[in-house]
């Protein structure tokens, strides 16, 4: 989605004065590593999207420009036109292009069996059959018809589950939706604690 | 938050407490720094002298766990200086109705109490009702048993010295404190608290806030631009998987969720739904079947609400001794569990006592963890102490997507609902956790059909493509179905509503079946006129530009109303009561209201300005909470002392523990208050920020900071790397020596604080330390069961 | 017309939004660090770190005050350091903007410790892999094309700002002016020198040694920061202020 930003798209003129310094590079990096970061904003080189901050509450706004030829972020900063954050951001939502370019991520599903002292990678199509196998059995096995008293509560004692405010709301929705289909009760998350 | 970020600049004194916000909620400053600006007063109440204190006009130090002391010392203040705002307190509150005949309060312990069970029978804490079953009144609040003289009494034991004595808050800072903050307690005037887990993680949490809110009833704070409760919470998306109700105890939109001995949807109802005798009192749960029924049609489209209740598992009770997140982990640690999902959360060191935690993990047969990272839970077999080749436990690990990486929305503390659009593609063809839900419950729904299974209906008849398109889940219908449709063409108020077609709000949901609604309080969100939480436009009208109330950017629950309990920023004629600063106000020649979306569209004085309480009150005497109707001051759990100056009961009574695991009272091998936080460069557990070289650059280490008396004690330098422990377990921490911690005297006695973040685990990186929750307790609160990781007890030595 | 910051320190919050909102335009490797007993980190300014927010805690008389220092180059009005360039280019001096820049000439240079001693309030810094000597560049691409510098966009509560070197000599008189009020001690940092203005709220070298500089008295010709440190004793250091 494109935005209305005060100052953030004014580009096509000046752009070319900028590259005059903005291309020298700064000495931080290896020179291979240099790109015009300023002409790289450019619509024609890469998409704005907003987005909200993934961390604390407050909900600041941001914009993610993302380039049309690897489809990866190149930058993530403040939103201007946001009425809470006016396009300031403390140091975790600064960082946020990080978190998506980040070499930490795992490059696979991963499966550890019982007693192994490793992962191993999977394909997320036979983890998530094994995991749906899982969950069928124990709460076959499990399954709590009537309580102590003698009341019906048709429920899974045997499964817990823990998460979460990272999810987005309509996921949330559908998740509580799921567990709760299955017959959890135990069901806690983030603002439990 | 009753009212949200922006409005925090209409404040006159904002009283940061239980909460370091400049740390934790950065942004909110911007707002804050505004009200300074404008002349407003800031006043940071905490252990320790923090970034926020640095800003604030007024720092008062406290010792950790102390603040019902120091509230209630404010209470006190305000009624014996004759400080309330009168008009508010006899019209909004419930400070006039009269206590029933069987409340009786003796050292520490109130009416009702079993001591076997550790609970209240609280209906002795009962209102005496008229013969209608009315609450009885008396509005000159002269009758010994109104509300407003048993505060009184209840509170005259907290004295300045005795809350001094207790809290280690200098008494000089004390007084300045009650008087800057009661000044709020004006027509013109507004006072704003902000708090966070430094106020809900005790034993007494609860009443911790309750007290806040009574201050704010009393100062008649509550509804106006610049004032309110404001829980600052701390995940983007925290308010809405509260609102969606990821939690044992409520469904979607608060709605209890169903226990045994309810074995219809009609008891369901009749037990959930609150009936009020008081024509003024709008009651608004009496809508309580609609709600219900909209969310058992969205999640079961094609049944009868009164079948698909039956669906629903039921619970043996709602007491969070027996499902929330501590005892979860008990029974886990005792074998119940076979299965785990830990979706989206680190739990191996995100909850208190993480050693105990870890080790219940072992004894699942199967965990599923989605993640961004690996991290200590899914990890949890190669963690300290752990010989994998002893650990069954099966583990599946699916990354999933950042959030630029997805599109959807996540509601804020001030409960803004905002769309988020995805940016780049996820690395590796990771997808959103959304889909990853969906594809499961999909192959779990094949099975069932394709095998049978114990009760299956719950699954097979879940109505699971009503979230997706084309067998992709998709946000934008899955949004449209929280908000709700017609399931057949319906008449209300004369006008017909086609199938399919979006319910403009909650209002128009229906009990019978008619309507579908994932969330009622949601209803609104996504209406024919399209997805509101995606709306950018900063159009305000010159009124709601007074306050800063840009009711055209995003949307805000409920039906965008932005402050709530608004019907109390006027007085009962409908004019503001600070006309500079109108929340609403009832205008024209027509005569409606303007403003903010108010309370209810009724004229001014017809109905109660509590729309959600039963009578229609604020309840400065507030009956339903499990430890009592009043806050009363009580240590916590592992605390420095052995007796308190305001009654012989030293701990709250109905405080969730364990028998079996042992706390640190007056313990000579544990002799410093400990307490637990966060910084800014970090969130959590640190599964994200540890992984954020930027981040990690900025704060690398696990640090415990403590005075500079203290590390002389210890022989600490600063710098240096010491162990921290205490009964549960011990870490080690660099050593902060810091004059922003001083030691307190409490009861004529030097106590020590020291205090440490909870963002480092051992898996990454090598060289940052481990969690904080290995040294906290499994002791909670008797209402939420929130553990008490803001106070705590513990020694620190040499490494 | 040239461009300005104005730092208001008695309103930073030390959310170090500026530090990482650097690194994230400029795409600048992270440090190991260690935490040594101080939430400063990195401890200083480097190769890898342009801008940095210095923590002090000062206590006098009982009134504990923690000052906030995030530290960048000052693009000096006339900059000690371009004495210090031999190979041509190396240092450019934007004359539309103000801006000092850096370039990867400074590689070439023969010797580049001479950057750092030439600068009154210490900045340069030379990065070992690259052997280029840099700093803060006043993100002039960002500035060229109508942007805010990545650390004021990114600041919350009007600590950082920037804009026409008028604006924002009035805004710091203004500012000056409200922040007196509270702290009677607050002035303004050799603001005629300098284009990033700090107000400081208790006396400059309380937050950092070289948080204050007399830069205008720094004249073409060689002149070691040793030999300009020994003027800072001389009273009319705050000349400028």
């Amino acid at each position: 989605m494109h935005t209305n930003r005060r100052n953030f798209l004014k580009l096509s003129a000046t752009a070319a004065v900028a590259t005059a310094f903005g291309g020298l590079g700064l000495g931080c990096t290896p020179k291979a590593d240099i790109v015009d970061r300023a002409a790289a904003m450019d619509p024609k080189w890469s998409k704005q999207t907003t987005t909200i901050c993934c961390y604390c509450a407050v909900g600041c706004g941001l914009v993610v420009n993302t380039s049309l030829k690897t489809n990866r972020a190149i930058n993530v900063e403040g939103d201007p036109d946001h009425p809470i954050n006016e396009g300031a951001l403390c140091a975790k939502g600064a960082s946020i292009w990080q978190l998506a370019e980040n070499d930490r991520r795992p490059d696979s599903v991963l499966y550890r069996a019982p007693y192994s002292n490793k992962f191993t990678k999977v394909s997320l199509e036979w983890a998530l059959d094994k995991i749906a196998r899982n969950v069928k059995q124990t709460r076959d096995e499990g399954f709590t018809r009537i309580n102590a008293k003698g009341q019906t509560v048709n429920r899974v004692d045997n499964i817990a589950s823990l998460g979460s405010a990272a999810l987005d709301n309509e996921e949330c929705w559908a998740f509580q939706t799921m567990l709760r289909s299955l017959g959890l009760v135990y069901i806690e998350h983030q603002a439990r604690i | 938050m009753t009212n949200h970020w922006i409005d925090l600049k209409n404040s006159d004194c904002i009283l940061i407490m239980g909460s370091n916000a400049a740390e934790n909620h950065p942004i909110s400053f911007k707002w804050v720094t505004k009200a300074q600006e404008q002349g407003a007063t800031l006043i940071h109440v905490d252990p320790r002298f923090t970034r926020t204190s640095a800003k604030a006009n007024m720092y008062a130090g406290i010792r950790s766990g102390a603040d019902i002391a120091v509230l209630g010392g404010m209470i006190k203040y305000i009624l014996d200086n004759d400080l309330i705002f009168k008009e508010y307190v006899v019209d909004y509150t419930n400070a006039s109705f009269i206590i029933g005949d069987n409340y009786t309060f003796e050292d520490g312990i109130f009416a009702g109490f079993d001591p076997a069970t550790k609970t209240y029978d609280k209906s002795k804490w009962a209102f005496a009702l008229d013969e209608n079953g009315v609450p009885k009144k008396d509005t000159t609040l002269k009758d010994p048993k109104c509300v407003y003289q048993m505060l009184k009494k209840h509170y005259e034991r907290y004295s300045l010295d005795k809350v001094v004595a207790i809290s280690g808050m200098k008494h000089d800072d004390l007084v300045k404190l009650y008087e800057t903050y009661a000044a709020t307690g004006t027509r013109d005037k507004a006072g704003t608290i902000m708090y966070a887990m430094g106020w809900t993680q005790h034993t007494v949490g609860v009443q911790n806030i309750r007290s806040m809110a009574m201050i704010q009833l009393l100062l008649g704070n509550i509804g106006v631009a610049g004032g309110g409760v404001n829980a600052l919470r701390g995940e983007s998306n925290v308010q809405g998987s509260t609102d969606h109700c990821l939690l044992y105890h409520i469904l979607p939109g608060y709605l209890s969720t169903p226990k045994a001995a309810q074995p219809t949807f009609e008891k369901y109802n009749t037990d959930n739904t609150p009936v009020s005798h008081d024509p003024m009192s709008a009651n608004w749960w009496q809508n309580f079947p609609k709600y219900s029924a909209s969310l058992l049609k969205a999640m079961w489209m094609d049944d009868d609400p009164a079948v698909s209740y039956n669906y629903l598992p039921r619970l043996d009770s709602g007491s969070a001794a027996e499902y929330s997140w501590l005892t979860l982990f008990d029974k886990m640690d005792k074998g119940q569990f076979k299965g785990l999902f830990a979706w989206g959360m680190n739990p191996a060191c995100s909850g208190a006592n993480a050693n105990k935690n870890r080790q219940a993990l072992g004894k699942l047969d199967w965990l599923v963890n989605v993640n961004i990272f690996p991290n200590e839970t899914g990890w949890f077999w190669e963690g300290p102490d752990m010989d994998p080749s002893k650990i069954k436990t099966e583990v599946f690990f699916l990354p999933c997507a950042v959030s630029i990486e997805k599109e959807g929305s996540v509601s804020n503390s001030g409960r803004w609902m905002q769309w988020r659009y995805k940016g780049p593609d996820a690395p590796h063809g990771f997808k959103p956790d959304g889909d990853l839900m969906y594809e499961l419950m999909h192959k779990i729904q094949k099975l069932y059909t394709a095998e049978g299974g114990v009760y299956p209906e719950p699954i097979t008849r879940l109505s699971w493509d009503t979230i997706a398109t084309n067998g992709v889940f998709d946000p934008h219908k899955t949004a449209k179905l929280i908000n709700g449709y017609f399931l057949k063409d319906t008449e209300i108020k004369g006008k017909v509503y086609k199938k399919g077609e979006q319910v403009p709000s909650f209002a128009f949901l229906q009990a019978d079946g008619s309507t579908c609604s994932g969330n009622w309080l949601y209803c609104n969100s996504y209406t024919e006129k399209g997805n509101m939480a995606a709306r950018r436009s900063l159009a305000q009208t010159p009124e709601q530009e007074k306050i800063g109330l840009f009711p055209n950017f995003s949307w805000c629950w409920p039906v965008n109303r932005r402050i709530l309990y608004n019907r109390a920023s006027v007085d009962l004629q409908g004019k503001p009561w600070n006309p500079e600063k109108p929340v609403i106000a009832w205008e024209g020649p027509d005569k409606k209201w303007v403003g903010d979306v108010p309370d209810g569209g009724w004229a001014p004085g017809s109905k109660h300005a509590f729309i959600m309480r039963k009578h229609g009150f604020g309840q400065l005497y507030g009956p339903g909470r499990n430890d009592g109707p009043l806050p009363e001051y009580y240590e916590p759990l592992e605390c420095p002392v052995k007796t308190h100056p305001f009654s012989g009961t030293l701990h709250n009574p109905t405080a969730l523990s364990y028998i079996n695991e042992d706390k640190a009272v007056c313990d000579p091998r544990y002799p410093f208050v400990g307490t637990t936080y966060r910084v800014t460069e970090h969130w959590q557990t640190g599964v994200m920020t540890r992984n954020e070289p930027w981040l990690l650059e900025a704060e690398p280490q696990v640090f415990v900071e403590m005075s500079e008396e203290l590390a002389e004690l210890r022989g600490f330098e600063n710098g240096e790397k010491v162990i921290v422990e205490s009964l549960r377990g011990a870490i080690w921490a660099k050593a902060i020596v810091t004059k922003r911690i001083k030691p307190f005297e409490i009861q004529g006695t030097v106590v020590h604080q020291i205090g440490l973040p909870w963002h480092f685990g051992w898996s990454w990186p090598k060289d940052g330390g481990d969690s904080a929750n290995i040294l906290t307790p499994s002791v909670g609160d008797p209402n939420t069961g929130i553990p008490e990781t803001k106070a705590f007890m513990v020694n620190v030595r040499k490494a | 017309m040239s461009k300005t910051f104005f730092i208001d320190l008695t309103k930073c919050t030390a959310c170090r939004g500026c530090q990482v909102a650097c690194k994230q335009w400029k795409k600048l490797p992270a440090e190991h660090t260690e935490n040594w007993g101080s939430h400063q980190n990195p401890k200083d300014l480097s190769g890898k770190t342009l801008k940095v927010v210095r923590f002090t805690e000062v206590e006098t008389d009982g009134n504990l005050q923690w000052l906030f220092f995030p530290e960048q180059c000052r693009h000096c009005v006339e900059p000690p350091c371009l004495d210090a360039m031999t190979v041509p280019g190396s240092i450019m001096h934007d004359p539309e903007t103000g801006a000092v820049v850096y370039t990867n000439l400074t590689a070439k240079e023969a010797d580049k410790e001479a950057f750092g001693m030439s600068c009154p309030y210490n900045i340069p810094r030379i990065n070992e892999e690259t052997g280029m000597v840099v700093k803060c560049d006043m993100c002039n691409d960002r500035v060229k094309m109508g942007m805010l510098p990545a650390c004021v966009q990114t600041c919350p509560t009007g600590c950082m700002n920037f804009g026409d070197r008028d604006d924002m000599l009035s805004l710091a008189d203004e500012r000056l002016a409200k922040a007196q009020e509270r702290f009677p001690d607050a002035e303004l940092i050799d603001a005629d020198s300098v284009r990033v203005i700090y107000l400081v709220q208790t006396n400059a070298d309380s937050y950092y040694e070289y948080l204050s500089a007399d830069a205008s008295s720094i004249r073409k010709g060689p002149m070691s920061r040793k030999q300009f440190l020994a003027k800072l004793a001389s009273p009319i250091k705050r000349m400028n202020s």
